[in-house]
């Protein structure tokens, strides 16, 4: 194996095992509030 | 890019090209690829357009569709020449202006497998690269720039900015190719230009009313996958279609482009699940993105290994950017320099350390195949794109102000691009009357 393919090989551990000990578990999110957009004026034709 | 498959001998005054020995089924593919590029920019659109408010999504669609017509005759007029033109190694002259002379090789290309296609082919699959370029600066200037200052600046800027770096790089004829930069596609020329020009234009503009106060939400999100998953598959005219022709370069380009988006789609979801505690929707398609952007110079010079790495190092690098960036408080509405600016940076010095002969033979090795020198060539040329870019689109863009202002009112940012650049709402919701 060259260098490009063990640097590769660790990338794809890292990513792959990374999933294994990141949470899973569901997360309580507030829902976000969307701010509220101005209303429009009349815009003549 | 092109021209590491093609030039190897000067370029004799006006010879002629034979038509005779044009390859169909290359012309079939670069045209195809042509096509492939262009439907990227409306692509781009909706990954842009969903991540605005509702009331700025035609705006930005308008930017981006205008940019495809303003271009497509700023290009056959002007920009096509100074970029492929001869003449001079850091603009070409105007000898193809007004795509005259088209019967005559283009300068540099003087190799047999320069000529089976035919230079129109060439003219329109590299107009969709210079349509798609300034396109990608308009998500940093979200929701404010007036559309009248948009126009001119797309003009001044595809003939001052891009004209000049894609003759550097991509002509033979220029300083940049001639001293052995390593660009397949245009992480250069294409995304660093742009996404530089985005963080100044970002600048120039200023930050949007309420930044940092209030949180400008994504309106639409799935128009923002959507709009990625047309990116991925234009990208593939993008890269496999620069190695002008049908064959093994190109299935190696096309290969590679796709496992780098996917190894940097899956990073940047494994960063920002780290680091928010959630997988985002919106993160793994800007990874994507950011693959597609990374991989783009290295597309035809390196093997699938190689492939991986530069999507891993995309969706780390381009996602601590996007920190950096929030860190700084620069209003770069949509990460372009983010994106585009550092994973452009990337992947043109991971050209340089990845790049293998065994790939592309008309190349060069980079680092890790014994030839440290790649490296130096490859932040030669990015210190270049970056420092042309931060100027050009500095000047024009103050220029373009004294004519034209820059920035929307603050009522018009208010109410809205949408409302007040183009009279029409996007949604029903959002009514003029």
């Amino acid at each position: 194996m060259d260098a490009t393919t063990v640097i590769a090989v660790i990338c794809s551990v890292v990513v792959f095992a990374g999933w294994l000990v990141l949470p899973h578990s569901a997360t309580t999110v507030k829902p976000v509030a969307v701010a509220e957009e101005r209303k429009p004026v009349a815009i003549s034709a | 890019m092109t021209g590491h498959l093609l030039a190897s001998a000067p370029a004799e005054a006006a010879a002629h090209f034979d038509l005779t020995k044009i390859d169909t089924g290359a012309t079939a593919w670069v045209l195809a690829s042509a096509a492939l590029v262009l439907l990227m920019t409306p692509g781009l659109a909706f990954f842009y357009g969903g991540m605005v408010r509702g009331k700025n999504v035609l705006g930005m669609l308008m930017q981006n569709f205008a940019t495809i017509a303003i271009v497509s005759i700023v290009w056959v007029v002007v920009s096509f020449s100074l970029a492929f033109g001869g003449g001079g190694s850091f603009v070409g002259n105007l000898h193809f202006a007004g795509l005259q002379h088209m019967t005559e090789v283009l300068p540099g290309y003087t190799d047999a497998a320069a000529q089976v296609i035919p230079p129109m082919a060439f003219v329109v699959f590299q107009l969709m690269f210079a349509v798609i370029t300034p396109a990608l600066i308009t998500g940093s200037t979200a929701d404010r720039w007036r559309f009248g200052a948009f126009v001119p600046f797309v003009v001044a800027w595809s003939i001052l900015v891009y004209g000049p770096v894609a003759h550097w790089v991509f002509s033979p004829e220029g300083w940049l190719f001639k001293r052995g930069a390593l660009d397949f596609a245009g992480g250069t020329v294409v995304h660093i230009s742009s996404g530089v020009s985005a963080l100044v234009a970002a600048l120039v503009l200023g930050r949007r009313i309420g930044f940092g106060k209030q949180k400008a939400e994504p309106h639409d999100a799935t128009m923002t996958v959507l709009g990625a998953a047309l990116l991925w598959f234009g990208w593939f005219g993008f890269n496999a279609g620069s190695a002008l022709g049908a064959g093994a370069l190109a299935t190696s380009a096309f290969v590679v482009t796709n496992t780098a988006t996917a190894m940097a789609a899956l990073t940047w979801m494994t960063v920002s699940w780290w680091h928010k505690k959630q997988p985002s929707v919106i993160g793994a398609a800007a990874g994507a993105v950011a693959g597609l952007v990374a991989i783009t110079p290295a597309s035809g010079f390196v093997n699938v290994m190689g492939a991986i790495v530069i999507g891993f190092g995309a969706g780390v690098v381009c996602y601590l950017a996007i920190q950096l960036r929030e860190r700084i408080h620069v209003d770069d509405a949509l990460d372009v320099w983010a994106v585009h600016g550092i994973g452009g940076t990337w992947g043109a010095l991971a050209t340089g350390l990845f790049a293998t002969v065994a790939i592309n033979s008309a190349a060069a090795n980079g680092l890790f195949y014994g030839n440290p020198k790649q490296v130096l060539i490859q932040l030669l040329a990015i210190g270049a794109a970056w420092g042309w870019s931060i100027v050009g689109t500095f000047v024009i863009l103050k220029v373009v102000n004294r004519f034209v202002p820059l920035r929307v009112e603050e009522d018009e940012e208010l109410l809205g691009l949408d409302l007040s650049q183009h009279g029409e709402p996007a949604y029903a919701s959002i009514s003029a009357n």
